[in-house]
């Protein structure tokens, strides 16, 4: 898999990627189905780039740190480049959640030389969502500072425990940032903390992204079209190595579970989320959540409690995580020549348009390609290995 | 104005373009104690699964199913089997598709138990079963034709236990099935089972273990039968408030404030200065420092 994106050359020394030659038409005249090949072998690839045992930062703090400039009315991106972000970061956040649940996002807006910060680093992805959505009527005005952001994102970083892993994400969109000092000694400040910086460019290449990303560890990239931003966008999602000044921490968390005792109805109680929002106000209701630690009651998992600060969460929150830490094996493709009839999941009969199958390593079942994309991007579980019970027991034990 | 909402929406329900999907996941591992103790019963249910599945084909004629086996060793569909379909003359004026159902069914299984060897298992791994199910759906998801809607779940009918060595798989299944919209039902015919309980939570189908087995049939029909969007309109069986409380690694035991690792994310009913899963070695103070951490950050 090592190939021409050696990090050196230059994209003109590359080997041209000549995509209408790869574009072949299939017997009936159509072209789809080459087409939908070139986007799964690029997902395959990158599969196969992810490194297996490696410690991985799970409990992730990240900032997103959005330019809000002049620079994101232009309209190379349809309708404007700050639309198409927000309509980008709103799938975004949702997805984040999904993926980590335990972990926390917060969103500041770089505009006119300042900073803000339009959402505070929270669990909850409607909060952001909302404030996100918000931004659309925002005027965008001046330049984007680099420094000022990076500075409210370390403040707050900063204070989280040991164990956190402490991320930012730029999206910038412009080609300079008007800064008030000198931005390198942020960037020493940043790598002293540990915090890893990933740097999404809409327009240029920058050096002073570049090298922020490179000091810190994190991955710069600049856009091609919107898919392909959507792309390196959702590269985010998976948790990333964790930093080396990371450390280890059993960390207490309540599993609360509901109030129940046999014949009796649950007293009607108020939840401590919404007890001092203003526009939808606590109601009295039964069901809910209580901390084990105070009993105050949340409606939703996973939230930090507000009295007592212990973190609540529920067992598959935690389960959620745990594809990231044990993955499916990646399978590998072999030329098709008959080895079995069907798909081993999907039952999808081979034909000679098949001219690749894959092959789990372990349990050595044979796929389709959409069965091995499907098990590798959202399943993350071989079932030629879940229905074999000797390979199951290895792997428990 | 509300009852204008009401027909409209009951009319988006029996448009035309609608298919329905149920694939039926039937336990017929010999090791599980039911079957252990009296083999013939795995006939009955099998005549249930039958009547049942052919009462799903019944009510529309878009409606799709599978069957699959999860055996000791294996899972398999076992309608539409992997062979070729058979070829079936109307008998005693049976709908043709019906009889096809019926004897597709009972030649793969039949099949499938010829091939038994005799080492027993108690345990069943439906996870898996679970996972070719999804894959399955998957695949009619992609080929159906365009403007279509697909609606599809998996009914689960099993005597066997769960426990925890399967504990990632399924949770892996149960979030995939979420994500897709795709409905897990569980029809519990001997055991309790906890995991597949908080599966049907998370994807919002039902759970329901069944009293008596004689009935089986007339359970299937009752509750397992209506759609999901219809379910709400019936009187089903309440649902049981299901316990998310995790297990700690240390003794198996339920706990209500509990040490997770920040590596592994293993959790541990008392602190201990090293993860037995990954072996990472922990600060000492850590508890106490972040809680201290936390105190004055809210001062």
């Amino acid at each position: 898999m090592v190939d021409e994106e050696d990090a050196k050359e230059y994209r003109w020394e590359t080997g041209y990627e000549k995509t209408w030659e790869a574009i072949k038409e299939d017997d009936e005249g159509f072209l789809e189905a080459s087409v939908t090949d070139i986007i799964q072998r690029a997902k395959r690839k990158r599969q196969a780039q992810k490194l297996p045992n490696t410690k991985l930062g799970m409990m992730r703090h990240l900032y997103l740190l959005l330019d809000c400039s002049d620079s994101m009315s232009n309209q190379d991106l349809k309708p404007t480049r700050l639309y198409c972000t927000l309509k980008l970061l709103e799938l975004f956040i949702e997805e984040f959640f999904d993926q980590n649940p335990i972990s926390q996002l917060g969103v500041i807006i770089m505009q006119n030389k300042r900073a803000d910060k339009i959402s505070e680093l929270t669990g909850n992805p409607r909060k952001h969502i909302k404030a996100i959505t918000t931004l659309n009527r925002t005027s965008l005005i001046g330049e984007p500072s680099l420094q000022n952001g990076l500075n409210v994102a370390l403040k707050s970083l900063k204070l989280l425990p040991s164990h956190a892993s402490r991320e930012v994400l730029v999206i910038i969109g412009s080609l300079t940032t008007c800064d008030p000092t000198d931005i390198n000694t942020t960037i020493d400040a940043l790598k002293v903390e540990g915090v890893r910086c990933s740097i999404i460019g809409l327009a240029a290449e920058v050096h002073i992204c570049k090298q922020l990303a490179a000091e810190t560890n994190g991955t710069y990239s600049v856009i091609l079209d919107d898919s392909h931003y959507k792309d390196l966008l959702f590269q985010h999602i998976e948790p990333p190595p964790a930093a080396v000044c990371l450390d280890s921490s059993l960390i207490k968390m309540g599993f609360p579970h509901q109030m129940v005792t046999e014949g009796t109805d649950e007293p009607l109680t108020m939840c401590m989320c919404h007890v001092d929002s203003v526009e939808e106000g606590s109601k009295l209701t039964t069901g809910g959540y209580y901390c084990p630690q105070c009993c105050s009651k949340y409606c939703e998992l996973p939230v930090e409690c507000r009295v007592c600060g212990l973190t609540l969460v529920s067992a598959p929150h935690l389960a959620r995580s745990y594809h990231h830490l044990f993955p499916a094996p990646s399978f590998k493709e072999t030329d098709y020549n008959n080895q079995s009839l069907i798909c081993y999941s999907c039952q999808k009969s081979f034909t000679d348009l098949d001219k690749h199958v894959y092959q789990c390593p372990k349990c050595e079942r044979t796929f389709c390609i959409d069965c091995d994309i499907f098990i590798h991007d959202v399943l993350h579980t071989c079932p030629g290995c879940a229905t074999n019970p000797a390979i199951l027991q290895s792997n428990s034990d | 104005m509300s009852l204008e909402l009401e027909t409209t929406k009951s009319e988006d329900f029996v448009s035309t373009d609608e298919i329905s999907l149920l694939v039926i996941i039937l336990d017929t591992n010999p090791g599980q104690r039911l079957l252990r103790e009296n083999p013939q019963t795995l006939t009955q249910c099998v005549d249930s699964i039958i009547a049942f599945g052919n009462s799903h084909l019944m009510q529309k004629s878009q409606n799709k199913l599978a069957i699959m086996a999860c055996h000791s060793k294996t899972s398999e569909f076992i309608y539409p089997g992997a062979s070729k379909t058979l070829d079936i003359r109307q008998i005693d004026g049976q709908y043709e598709v019906f009889t096809l159902v019926e004897r597709t069914i009972k030649t793969n299984l039949h099949k499938i138990i010829a091939t038994e060897n005799t080492i027993l298992s108690n345990e069943s791994l439906l996870a898996g079963a679970l996972s070719m199910a999804l894959c399955y759906i998957h695949r009619i998801q992609r080929n159906k034709p365009p403007g279509c809607k697909l609606n599809s779940r998996i009914l689960v009918v099993t005597g066997s236990g769960d426990s925890a060595f399967q504990y990632m798989s399924y949770m892996n299944v149960f979030f995939t099935a979420q994500k897709q919209n795709v409905v897990i039902d569980v029809c519990a015919l001997d055991q309790h089972l906890s995991l597949l309980q908080q599966g049907c939570d998370i994807t919002n189908g039902l759970y329901l273990k069944i009293p008596q087995l004689q009935g089986l049939l007339q359970y299937l029909l009752w509750v397992f039968l209506p759609e999901p969007p219809i379910r709400p309109k019936l009187v089903l069986p309440p649902p049981v408030k299901v316990d998310y409380r995790a297990a700690c690694f240390c003794h198996r035991e339920m706990v209500d404030i509990g040490y997770v690792c920040s590596v592994c994310l293993s959790i541990f009913c008392k602190f201990s200065p090293i993860c037995t899963t990954c072996h990472t070695v922990f600060k000492m103070p850590g508890p106490l420092a972040v809680k201290s951490k936390k105190k004055k950050m809210k001062l």
